[in-house]
């Protein structure tokens, strides 16, 4: 399961530190066993009570349509079936058509070698060892999950073509699957090899344990309760390797749906509980993967450090094999870039991320002693992925932004093309719709407006204003000024803003910049309290865009119509949602609502075209920019495989392809001592660059 | 004006120091060139003559293009007037534009052949002290942050002044149980960490005010948490003047106690107040600079010197033109205003003037 798509790029701050709560101290053996007993007892009755409900029945109790207490009477009566079903070996249908995905190539390198530290570093330290609940979600979750458990099966990171409605896998946990369309089923077998980090087999009570661990309230992390409530109808237990996932739609990646999810160690969260926050706050998981969290390589607010397991089961499984070389990955703590960039030349940091032109074309220029005498070197890899939605979200709710024509206005007074070309030198690319990346999914032909100020000063007088008044801001006749508040969280962009400012004033529009922290700027637009908000969601290598969250009215205003279907004059925006630009258009919200019922990729791509379509003429999202690439440099010592990196790998630590060229750490100090140089290597791999 | 000797002797003395009395003359010339900055350094022009009219846009409306007989979009838009020069002078004609001595604003953004980046100085364009990351002039800058700097630091002492003065007087005149509750609420008060309050109250503004209200805030919460320092000098001050003869006699005539304060013990403490002004004023210059610095201070793209302070250092190899300018600026700042403090310190020392010798 893709994880909460780490939802503001950067907005992952944390407000507060949770102190190590009282799982330190010596447990009473007693206390404990009592303890353990009663974990099992609220497992065995989350088993037996779960009740499967439908998704209409989940969403009517979200809205607050059905009650708890209702729906607690419908479940006792019997109305639903069970969550949790246990059934023999011999229910599995026979006519499945089992795959393992062993058609698929590797993508690792056979030349890679084991071995080695690699010394990296973070700018925060992880406030906890979990991986759901409070404070878990920060910027070194990738390395406790996302980018080293295995899951069922993966996504083929190369081949990414859609057949028969679904991508790619390739096998992990699982040894092979199937898939049953027609009930909505998709049938498991996982590896009996599979192991936990800590050497117990991986089996089905895992997976029931996943489910009862994802929908307790004690993990207080609401997403996945939702989730894991929502999008799953059943599990059925069929042997002690075999079980299979029902789900309540059979949408087009249903097959990601159930081969994304890891397992959780059972016999790890023996005595979870309703303090399970505090109690795992710095325990580590065991994990499928290849990198462990040791106990005595986590110095609090200094340094942490993953480790392989030399014993991984997997690691020599086809798609596994020749990954995750580095024997030990170091992150030091690091909070200032500017330190950072200064560690990484003198050699005390093994890589960096160069993908600012600054720090591409100045700090570390291809005429630089170090790049130049082939100690560091530089690659460019463009991948093809979805982009995050950098650009301005106008807030409709706002007064004057109500209005089209100023909408249309400020579309055409924002001069992106300037950023791109002059700041960022070119390198990135303009946004053209809201959902760029998605492949087939993506609008093929939509341009966004270009920076015209005749064309934008044509829109504004549409809107009534045509005068300027003495600092050359439009007015109308009333008086109003053109002057919108654009507030912002990403204080490293600032600077994109302040060249769009000058530009914007040509045209006789001022905008205001306000860059707050960032958790104080996600919270006052999730209260739509923005005039426009400059953030972009990060995306999550989805088959689809997702438009339900962003554009139906219903995450714009409480109660949006009235019952002939008319605005509703007293409503009330609605806070906590994505619908940042208060968008509600009746046709939108029906082509939204198609769109997620509809189980036939080609129509739902028809969906979004025509949802793109309104959404452009809309004018509230003025698309920003897009990297096609990430940039590193490299001292000589890092090695990756000839393709350097896979299709969708946004960073060089998330495929794990790397390694450490035994001796070359060595050969290269010794010939920077002596003075001698090597061949300078810049390198760009465009194999995945799309025009 | 009628000076009382001792106050002309001190001011005497005052010159006399010279290091102190040229600090305050350079000084005060700087502040006089940035209060006309808008003539030297600026993209507006000083003076445009076009088709027998002259124009004077300096402080006047933004002038768009049709003014002087641009077409197209130019005529619709502000207008360049580095662009009009040029314009000018290739036509030939009568016509002319009078460009400041530095002639870009503190917001362009200047590129180098279709690039924004810091670029060192170059006289020939224009760019005295360079540009910072995103093509912007270092000095417009510099003249613009250093004037919002200066003004704010002054302002700052001003008001700690008066609240400062006026509390202390009012411990030390009433003394008793005023003075022992005040002292209580002024050490309670003083323990609030000044610098996070400011980056709370000043990350709750909403940005729809503008920069000068966000100023006068940012002004407004440092001074309410600054006062309290120089209530204890003036409540020691304003006891020990109380106990002399001159005030018993005051009293005695039946002078009241408005008339006791300002009359007579606030000139007599002038000395330990005009000795702390000129600190007060670099530790509100450090202050706003830090803030700047630190990110929590006045809204982009406000010139200031904190902010180029953070470039200069985020960019110390790349661009080292602009902590240098940004550096060179504050530290001969804070110098000349400590010089002259010295200087006031010891011209209303006391020891050397005192009519207890």
């Amino acid at each position: 399961m893709p994880p909460p798509f780490r939802l503001l790029l950067l907005l992952l701050v944390p407000l507060l530190t949770v102190g190590c709560g009282g799982a330190d101290d010596a447990p009473d053996p007693a206390a404990s066993a009592s303890l353990r007993e009663a974990a099992r007892a609220a497992r065995e009755a989350h088993y037996a009570n779960q009740p499967s409900l439908p998704p209409a029945v989940v969403e009517a109790l979200e809205r607050g349509e059905l009650s708890q207490e209702a729906l607690d009477a419908r479940v006792a009566a019997g109305e639903f079936g069970k969550f949790f079903v246990t059934a023999t070996p011999e229910a599995i249908p026979t006519e499945l058509l089992w795959e393992d995905g062993s058609d698929l190539p590797e993508f690792a390198s056979p030349d890679a070698k084991k071995g080695g530290t690699l010394f990296s570093a973070i700018d925060d330290f992880p406030r906890t060892l979990r991986r759901v609940g409070p404070d878990s979600n920060g910027s070194f979750r990738p390395f406790l999950l996302d980018d080293v458990v295995m899951g069922f099966a993966q996504r083929h990171p190369v081949v990414t073509e859609i057949v028969d409605s679904n991508f790619r896998y390739f096998p992990g946990i699982a040894r092979e699957w199937a898939l049953d369309r027609e009930n909505r089923t998709v049938y498991v077998r996982i590896d009996p090899d599979a192991r936990w980090s800590d050497g117990e087999p991986i089996t089905v009570d895992d997976v029931f344990f996943m489910f009862y661990f994802y929908q307790s309230e004690w993990i207080r992390a609401p997403w996945y309760n939702n989730v894991y409530t929502r999008n799953y109808t059943r599990v059925t237990r069929y042997d002690e390797l075999t079980f299979s996932l029902t789900l309540p739609e059979a949408k087009p990646d249903m097959l990601g749906r159930a081969l994304g999810l890891e397992p959780l160690p059972e016999h790890f969260f023996d005595e979870f509980g309703e303090d399970f926050v505090e109690r795992y706050q710095w325990r580590f998981v065991p994990t499928s993967g290849a990198y462990v969290v040791r106990e005595e390589d986590v110095r609090k607010g200094r340094s942490i450090t993953l480790t392989r397991n030399p014993d991984w089961w997997a690691q020599d499984r086809r798609f596994w094999r020749n990954r995750f070389n580095y024997d030990r990955i170091h992150f030091s703590v690091i909070r200032d870039t500017a330190k950072r960039f200064e560690a990484f030349r003198k050699g005390e940091l093994d890589l960096f991320g160069l993908t600012l032109p600054e720090y591409w074309y100045d700090k570390l220029p291809d005429d630089d002693a170090l790049v130049a005498d082939g100690y560091v070197r530089k690659y460019v890899f463009y991948n093809e992925r979805p982009r995050p939605t950098y650009g301005l979200w106008i807030n409709q709710a706002q007064p004057l932004l109500d209005d089209r024509n100023v909408r249309v206005g400020i579309q055409h007074a924002t001069h992106w093309q300037r950023v791109i070309d002059a700041y960022f030198r070119g390198d990135y690319g303009r946004m053209r719709t809201t959902a760029d990346g998605y492949g087939a999914f993506t609008h093929p032909d939509l341009e966004p407006r270009p920076y015209d100020v005749d064309a934008a000063l044509e829109a504004f007088a549409r809107a009534g204003f045509t005068e300027r008044d003495d600092d050359g801001i439009l007015v109308d006749e009333a008086g109003r000024r053109l002057s919108f508040e654009i507030t912002t969280g990403y204080e490293a962009l600032k600077d994109v803003l302040t060249i769009l400012r000058e530009e914007a004033l040509e045209a006789g529009v001022e905008f205001r910049i306000e860059v707050l922290d960032g958790t104080a700027a996600w919270k006052k637009i999730q209260e739509k309290q923005h005039d426009i908000a400059f953030v972009a969601f990060n995306v999550a290598p989805e088959m689809y865009p997702r438009y339900w969250e962003t554009y139906h009215s219903v995450n714009a205003w409480d109660e949006p119509w009235l019952p002939d279907g008319s605005p509703n004059p007293a409503r009330k925006a609605k806070a906590q949602t994505n619908n940042l630009q208060s968008i509600a258009i009746p046709e939108l919200d029906g082509l939204i609502e198609r769109y997620r019922a509809s189980e036939d990729a080609e129509e739902m791509r028809a969906l979004a075209f025509r949802m793109e379509e309104i959404l452009r003429e809309d004018a509230s999202f003025v698309p920003g920019f897009t990297l096609p690439f990430y940039r590193v440099g490299a001292w000589r010592w890092l090695r990756w495989p000839e393709h350097f990196d896979v299709r969708l790998s946004a960073g060089p630590l998330e495929a794990f392809l790397g390694w450490i060229e035994p001796g070359a750490r060595e050969e290269t100090e010794a010939a920077r001592a002596a003075g001698e140089t090597f061949e300078p290597v810049v390198q760009a791999f465009e194999q995945y660059r799309t025009p | 004006m009628r000076l009382d000797p001792l106050t002309r002797r001190r001011l005497a003395r005052f010159r006399e120091i010279r290091r102190g009395w040229y600090s305050l003359l350079l000084l005060l010339g700087l502040l006089a060139l940035s209060g006309v900055a808008e003539f030297l350094v600026n993209d507006r022009a000083v003076v445009v003559r076009h088709e027998g009219s002259w124009h004077f846009p300096t402080w006047g409306p933004v002038e768009l293009g049709a003014a002087y007989g641009l077409e197209g979009t130019a005529a619709r838009t502000p207008v360049d007037y580095r662009a009009l020069a040029q314009r000018f002078e290739a036509a030939g004609g009568d016509d002319f534009v009078l460009l400041p001595p530095v002639p870009w604003g503190p917001y362009g953004n200047d590129d180098e052949n279709g690039i924004l980046r810091a670029r060192p100085p170059d006289p020939d364009r224009g760019h005295w002290l360079g540009t910072d990351t995103t093509g912007r002039d270092v000095l417009a800058r510099l003249v613009y942050g250093f004037r919002t700097a200066v003004l704010f630091a002054l302002a700052f002492t001003a008001l700690t002044y008066f609240i400062g003065v006026a509390v202390g007087c009012v411990m030390g005149w009433f003394g008793g149980w005023v003075d022992l509750l005040l002292q209580r609420v002024i050490e309670i008060w003083s323990n609030v960490p000044f610098l996070y309050m400011v980056i709370i109250v000043f990350s709750v503004i909403p940005s729809t005010y503008s920069v000068g209200t966000r100023i006068a805030v940012l002004l407004l919460v440092m001074v309410l948490f600054s006062w309290t320092g120089l209530t204890y000098y003036m409540r020691t001050e304003t006891y020990r003047e109380k106990a002399r003869d001159y005030t018993a006699a005051a009293v005695v005539i039946g002078a009241g106690t408005g008339r006791i304060l300002f009359r007579h013990i606030l000139p007599n403490t002038l000395a330990t107040l005009v000795t702390f002004a000129p600190f007060t004023v670099v530790s509100a210059i450090t202050a706003i600079t830090a803030l700047d610095f630190l990110g929590w201070g006045l809204p982009p793209p406000t010139p200031s010197i904190g902010e180029l302070l953070r470039q200069g250092t985020a960019n110390l190899t790349t661009a080292p033109w602009i902590v240098i300018s940004a550096f060179v600026t504050l530290v001969t700042m804070l110098t000349l205003v400590t010089f002259i403090g010295e200087a006031v310190r010891e011209a209303f020392d006391p020891r050397r003037f005192t009519l207890y010798r």
